[in-house]
């Protein structure tokens, strides 16, 4: 993953983006069980009540068809009629449904207008829907009954108008549904509005932090006006920033005076050196000592330039600007293709264009010398080295492979460390910095370092 | 030519100026910043060498108020930092070359030399034909001629070869020359540069008697015609 990466969003991918926040995915879930509850909660009111209405309905059927059963054995046919008459004209009596039929089903009493068209074998109760006038218009409405035989073929239906208790149980649906809707949508909006919230601080940190990645240690995340946890938690990252910065700027601070401190001798040793050297004749032995310390002085200067670049890069305070990698990978190995030339190494490669990243060139160009010095080192005679860039979804992979003896897989993490040379590579010069360096580079440019065995030989790649 | 040096680190000061005088230059010395930037802004100089740490004023801001007065003189910066990003700030603040300690006299004699030339030779930058004895280069049309016939050369050979007409008659050091053509502030392990200007003297004086392009011993090239 590269550090300096940015990324931007579309709306669409905003959108998304919303869905994913936590805010949002806690709300629907609080709305769904929320929602659930609302329906639990309807559904055991709607049942109780249920029983209750419909029992006392139920008790009062059962007792008027007591009433009645007992009633037909004393009464002549004609009285039953009249009580029949009597009960359904009764105004105080309200709902209650009666019907007698002859053994043809045709109405003889009550006031109900047709036996109900229902099988032989059903049930003690039945529930069918009558027209009832109410106001100008007819309605219909819900009965509950019970049905029983009367001597001579004929028939009674009594029963009661159970259409109020639909209506409530009715209305209680549609609270019931309004409600779990209702509490489903706010959900959703609360989720959509706190998890705007978070995106834009989120955003607001994320946009902070890249900056701070990239090498700018004096910025800070955006406190708001507000005592959240994300605030205390932003106040605490920004705490650890301010020491951050003033550890980072102490490191510079130590390697810069250390770099004075030891280049300042350094210098006085060589210009000694030198103006030493313009008095003594050519090849005597006193010129020939101070020529020894002169290259020893070179030396130790290019040692303490690998050391202070690797310190540099790895206090990460190194600046950053937009590297065209493509120009530099190519540069780079047009600068070692004579080189390699004339030790009959053929230099191949193959570089994709337009690859950019964020960093320092020069650090890049160093760290690409030293593998490029390296593979030329490690190459026989007569070898080849292929240098590749290349882009995957836009991030860049730059590969550099010899044919040389390569590292053995046991040893590839240990030469990443500092000053480590493998027996095989003191016969040739080097400071055992270079890989180091590479590693340092790496790490600071957000990159990946990975050692491979190109069968045969070293390859090395830098995953940016 | 006459040249300041602001430098607090005595022996350093005065192995660089009895150099100097020895080459031929009247050489003023100061030890710490603000006699450096009094003398600079007060005396006829040609060149001053500024060490980045000084005491009472510091390199860089001796500079900046030098550049603010109007003062026009090359400058070359002698650093004893960590470098990298350090010598971008330095030729920021207005110095005209960068050189980190320690340094060999002769990459500071070239590089004086180099900086003093660009002083009166301003227009050698934009000037469209360079020449030198025979040799000739022409920036618009990429064409390079030795005695009327026609040089083949890679675009970097050519580039290489006009830093080397550009400074012709200079000592140019390898460091130079990767500064200048490949913008590369490195000291690469193999002797990458040297081949680069074999090549070069391949192409330029192969065919020819008189060599051009010369090595100089413990320093660099120089592209001169010599007597």
């Amino acid at each position: 993953m590269a550090a300096w990466r940015r990324r931007v969003l579309s709306a669409d991918q905003r959108f998304l983006g919303l869905l994913d926040t936590s805010p949002f995915r806690i709300a629907i879930v609080y709305s769904m069980v929320f929602a659930c509850g609302a329906a639990l909660l309807l559904g055991v009111v709607d049942f109780a009540v249920s029983r209750i209405v419909d029992g006392s309905t139920d008790n009062l059927i059962e007792a008027e068809v007591q009433g009645l059963r007992e009633q037909v054995l004393v009464l002549s046919r004609s009285d039953f009629i009249e009580l029949i008459e009597q009960r359904s004209q009764d105004q105080d009596v309200r709902g209650a449904v009666y019907l007698m039929v002859d053994p043809q089903l045709r109405p003889v009493a009550g006031n109900v207008p047709a036996w109900p068209k229902m099988g032989a074998n059903d049930d003690k109760w039945i529930q069918f829907k009558v027209s009832v006038p109410f106001g100008d218009e007819t309605r219909e409405h819900e009965m509950r009954a019970q049905r029983f035989k009367l001597p001579g073929g004929y028939r009674m239906l009594v029963g009661h108008d159970v259409q109020e208790r639909q209506d409530v149980k009715n209305l209680m649906m549609r609270g019931l549904i309004a409600a779990v809707l209702l509490t489903l949508l706010l959900g959703l909006g609360g989720g959509f509005w706190m998890g705007r919230r978070i995106l834009a601080q989120a955003g607001a940190i994320s946009a902070v932090a890249t900056q701070i990645m990239s090498g700018d240690l004096s910025q800070r995340l955006p406190v708001r006006n507000a005592d959240d946890e994300i605030n205390t938690l932003v106040r605490e990252i920004n705490s650890m920033l301010d020491k951050i910065e003033q550890l980072t700027l102490g490191m510079r601070t130590v390697l810069d005076s250390a770099a004075h401190d030891l280049r300042t001798p350094l210098n006085r040793l060589q210009a000694t050196a030198e103006g030493a050297i313009s008095g003594l004749a050519p090849g005597s032995p006193e010129r020939k000592v101070i020529e020894r310390v002169s290259t020893e002085v070179d030396q130790m200067r290019s040692t303490l330039d690998a050391l202070l670049r690797i310190a540099l890069a790895e206090t990460g305070t190194v600046a950053r600007e937009p590297v065209n990698l493509s120009e530099l990978v190519a540069s780079m190995v047009e600068l070692y293709a004579p080189v390699s030339e004339e030790r009959g190494i053929r230099l191949e490669s193959s570089v994709a264009p337009g690859a950019e990243v964020q960093g320092s060139r020069q650090l890049l160009a160093q760290a690409l010398a030293n593998l490029l010095d390296n593979a030329i080192k490690f190459t026989p005679d007569g070898g080849r080295i292929r240098v590749v860039l290349r882009a995957h979804n836009g991030v860049p992979e730059v590969v550099v492979e010899d044919d040389g003896p390569g590292i053995p897989a046991d040893k590839r993490e240990l030469v990443l460390g500092r000053r480590v040379r493998l027996d095989e590579a003191r016969k040739v010069p080097g400071s055992g910095l270079g890989l180091s360096l590479v590693a340092a580079v790496t790490k600071l440019h957000g990159a990946r370092l990975i050692l491979d065995d190109a069968a045969p030989g070293l390859r090395v790649s830098l995953k940016f | 030519m006459h040249i300041l040096i602001v430098e607090d680190d005595e022996v350093a000061r005065d192995y660089l100026a009895k150099a100097l005088r020895e080459v031929g230059h009247s050489v003023d010395v100061a030890g710490d910043g603000l006699k450096g930037l009094h003398m600079a802004s007060s005396i006829a100089i040609d060149l001053a060498i500024v060490d980045r740490m000084l005491p009472k004023l510091d390199g860089l801001a001796l500079v900046q108020s030098l550049r603010a007065t109007g003062r026009k003189l090359p400058v070359l910066i002698l650093s004893a930092l960590g470098e990298v990003d350090d010598r971008i700030t330095g030729l920021r603040a207005g110095g005209d070359d960068y050189l980190t300690k320690p340094y060999h006299m002769s990459e500071l004699m070239a590089r004086i030399d180099a900086l003093a030339r660009r002083g009166d030779s301003g227009n050698a930058e934009t000037t469209a034909k360079l020449k030198l004895a025979d040799l000739e280069l022409d920036r618009m049309t990429r064409r390079v001629t030795r005695n009327g016939k026609k040089i083949e050369l890679t675009a970097r050979e050519f580039q290489l070869l006009e830093f080397m007409m550009r400074h012709s008659g200079q000592v140019v050091t390898r460091t130079m020359l990767l500064e200048g053509v490949w913008d590369y502030h490195f000291d690469p392990q193999t002797n990458v540069i040297d081949v680069h200007i074999s090549r070069l003297r391949q192409a330029i004086d192969k065919d020819f008697d008189k060599p051009l392009l010369h090595t100089v011993r413990g320093a660099g090239y120089s592209l001169r015609e010599d007597e």
